[in-house]
């Protein structure tokens, strides 16, 4: 079977544009559905540790078990402020983008990356505090845990601000227009799912 | 609407061959990894049989003697003890894997729902190098100073602690299994997006092939625990490297060595589905394409696939019944496995219906599909007995379990996978294969292996325990001492009869006969496009009219004077139906 190369109709086609725009919208649903599953999956693994902290728990005798303190609430609290007060901002940054004030949209993508950077300080501040008030790695399962679970979330906030910061910086380019709402919406997602990460690691870990 | 453009072919070595991002050369780059590591996995077998047969004696230079040169080719208790590990770990996660999920999950999918490459290529491509790096991982676990990887292809806590397994080489494996756990995340991403998103106008999902109705349903599977296993494997790392006292139970820590076996079965019972849903759904194609014959109740193979993914996620507890369990919840998961045997059953059921009154051809791969349903006829029925637990109380950690799970994730398996093997390489390396070379191959290796694990259940009934170095220390097992010979001189032939395969595989790639489009006479969307496809797969794309299996349709036959009608192709005079136009342009809509 003689199969000829076919000519792009991209080239072709005089309704350029509209091709383009439906091409366009193809790959992001296409690159949303990606993301929601890869973001499914990730809350499994999220999931499976919480299974490990669940049997902890509960096997524990007392909790916190014997031989420590309470963990603070108040400055993972503002943490929990501020990264759902991040996950605002980005969304308003979404909606400016829509509406086509990319500079104003820049902004508040900014702010989401600064509240970010500070939740992160505020954390690595938590950190220090509890090590060197003794609670180490080797302090037990209970420390163990609590590291495990805070620093992962950690990672993922710094692998969040790095989307970010690179969407920030795309959108300065002008050719980067037809792909720059795919970069912004999965960015999004990403960091919404962070967020609730948090919103449920500051529950069950800090407050419960 | 176009809304694949077609990329031009790459034209430099490197961006055609190594980083390419065309699914069917990722398909071929698995192939080979898988097929080296089924190699080095089929030289442990090889040597674990030789201790068993003959122990304490040197491993003679043909098995790769020369290896053991520190103990004389002797495999002493710590070298076995690494050694079946290693053949664990390497046959499913680096062997079958790749080679039968890697391998033909990225050449059948976007080829068999007509799409002219996955959904994400780069991602696709990111898999294979990340799936590379913990290959690279695994070598070099072989190689520390304390030995590798020794605490059996489970990795229960404490043994894979710092305290049973001291030194590099069970750090590396674990870091390997974490590492091809994020490759195999990033595929099956793919492979589940690509299914949902790039399905050619009118592939409904009822007219998906049952090959790729296993590989989505199996990506699926992946995607949701895979990650267990990647989270129980980073909690190992962080207890052997920094400390953390997350399974050390005892005077070292307050612990839990029991959660890892949680973590390890939630993902680990899903994974012997995650391995035979691609070749039960290659099987379910196959028995209708060479059956020439519609396939029974096809929609029915498909529910009962679903029924098994749904329920395969929920009967774990059935490998930890010694665990002092609840008998509550031990009874409940007793109930659910043995459930599965109905939809199992129902695929069984249907393939035999299949065949029913057809006009079998028995070609090669026909051959290697219809030995997968025997052996995995068998390793099913064995599951019974281990998933009640009156029996399982007395078969747990016997060789009974081992035959077992040789029979379904390693008998089934690979000749699912040799069938698909045979099927699809036409159309991968545009040339056909020799077909007594073929025949040899499948009767030496489905009599072999039957005889194998066989030998295997029959010890494990008369008691020997598994992973035992020397089981004649025992007294009670002596009398097993030839049974376990003529077992290994079984699994030596079996080796051998794999070398037709080995010649026949890489000899047909230069001196084969060239093959044609549709080699098989089969309706599916792969065989329109010519042998080896062009790097786009699909100049025009598709539009699919009708379900894979259209054979002997007596309307079709009277006007075509053929027994098939491809997926895309009208018959004279019929008319286009307006539904599949429709469902392209609404799918945007949505998006919209």
């Amino acid at each position: 079977m003689a199969v000829t190369m076919p000519i792009d109709p991209i080239q072709s086609e005089p309704n350029r544009a509209a091709i383009l725009h439906s091409e366009q919208i193809h790959t992001r649903t296409t690159s949303s559905v990606g993301m929601i599953i890869f973001l499914g999956s990730w809350a499994v693994m999220f999931a499976s540790l919480f299974f490990g902290y669940g049997m902890h728990r509960t096997a524990s005798v007392s909790w916190p078990p014997p031989g420590f303190e309470p963990l603070p609430l108040l400055v993972p609290g503002i943490n929990t402020l501020l990264i759902i007060l991040s996950s605002v901002f980005l969304h308003v940054a979404g909606q400016q983008f829509r509406q086509g004030n990319g500079r104003l949209s820049n902004r508040w993508l900014s702010g989401t990356i600064l509240l970010g950077a500070v939740f992160l300080a505020l954390q690595l501040s938590v950190w220090t505090a509890l090590w060197q008030s003794g609670m180490t790695l080797r302090s037990g399962g209970f420390a163990s845990y609590f590291y495990l679970l805070t620093v992962f979330h950690a990672l993922h906030v710094i692998v969040g601000l790095g989307l970010l910061g690179w969407v920030g910086l795309m959108q300065r380019r002008v050719s980067a227009e037809i792909k720059q709402p795919v970069r912004l919406g999965l960015a999004t997602m990403f960091w919404h799912f962070v967020g609730v990460a948090w919103v449920l690691t500051y529950t069950f870990v800090y407050v419960l | 609407m176009d809304l694949q453009p077609i990329h031009p072919e790459p034209t430099s070595f490197v961006k055609k061959y190594l980083f390419s991002t065309d699914h069917k050369v990722i398909a071929k780059q698995f192939l080979w990894t898988g097929m080296i590591f089924l190699f080095i996995g089929g030289v442990l077998a090889m040597w674990i049989r030789w201790q068993w047969g003959f122990p304490n004696q040197p491993v003679p230079a043909i098995l790769g003697g020369a290896l053991l040169s520190d103990s004389d080719g002797i495999i002493g208790p710590a070298t076995y003890a690494s050694v079946f590990t290693q053949h664990g770990l390497i046959m499913i996660f680096f062997a079958i894997t790749p080679a039968l999920i890697g391998c033909f999950g990225n050449f059948c999918i976007p080829l068999m729902i007509g799409a002219r490459d996955m959904a994400f290529p780069k991602l696709n491509m990111l898999s294979y190098w990340t799936f590379l790096l913990s290959c690279i991982l695994v070598l070099a676990s072989f190689f520390p100073d304390m030995g590798g990887a020794a605490a059996g292809w489970t990795t229960y806590p404490p043994l894979s602690t710092n305290v049973g397994t001291p030194g590099w080489g069970q750090t590396l494996m674990v870091m390997a299994i974490f590492v091809t756990g994020s490759a195999t995340i990033m595929g099956s991403i793919n492979y589940v997006t690509t299914v949902i998103r790039l399905r050619a106008p009118g592939m409904t999902y009822m007219r998906m092939p049952g090959t790729v109705w296993g590989l989505w349903l199996t990506a699926i599977l992946n995607v949701l625990f895979v990650p267990v296993l990647a989270g129980g494997a980073v909690l190992l790392l962080l207890d052997r490297l920094f400390g953390t006292e997350f399974f050390m139970a005892g005077a070292s820590g307050n612990g839990d060595p029991i959660l890892f076996q949680h973590l390890f079965w939630i993902f680990g019972h899903p994974e012997v589905y995650i391995l035979i849903l691609p070749a039960w759904g290659i099987m379910t194609d196959l028995m209708s394409f060479f059956s020439r014959k519609p396939a029974y109740w096809f929609k029915g193979s498909v529910y009962a696939m679903i029924g098994v993914t749904i329920l395969s996620a929920v009967v774990y507890g059935h490998h930890m019944f010694l665990t002092g369990m609840s008998p509550l919840l031990g009874h409940t998961f007793m109930l659910l496995t043995l459930i599965i045997s109905v939809p199992a059953e129902m695929l069984f059921l249907n393939w035999l219906h299949t065949m029913w009154h057809g006009s079998i051809r028995l070609t090669v791969p026909m051959l290697f599909a219809l030995g997968s349903v025997f052996v995995f006829g068998l390793g099913g029925l064995t599951g019974i007995y281990l998933g009640t637990i009156s029996t399982d109380i007395y078969l747990h950690d016997t060789m009974f379990v081992v035959g077992h799970f040789h029979f379904t994730m390693a008998a089934a398996t690979f000749l699912g996978t040799f069938a698909a093997i045979y099927h699809w390489y036409p159309k991968m390396f545009g040339r056909k294969m020799n077909v007594t070379a073929g025949k040899v191959h499948f009767w030496g290796s489905v009599v072999f292996i039957t005889l194998v694990f066989g030998g295997q259940m029959l010890v494990g009934y008369a008691g020997q325990q598994r992973r035992l170095w020397d089981p004649y220390q025992y007294t009670f097992l002596e009398h097993l001492a030839d049974l376990n010979l003529w077992t290994s001189y079984a699994a030596f032939a079996l080796g051998i009869f794999q070398v037709p395969f080995v010649v026949n595989f890489i000899g047909s790639m230069i001196r084969g006969p060239k093959a044609e489009a549709n080699p098989w006479e089969l309706g599916t969307l792969e065989w329109t496009l010519p042998s080896p496809p062009p790097n786009y797969n699909f100049a025009e794309m598709p539009k699919v009219y009708r379900g894979p299996h259209e054979y002997n349709n007596p309307e079709v036959k009277r006007v075509l004077g053929k027994d098939w009608i491809g997926q895309s192709e009208l018959m004279p005079g019929e008319q286009e139906p307006v539904e599949s136009s429709q469902q392209e342009a609404g799918s945007d809509r949505e998006a919209e």
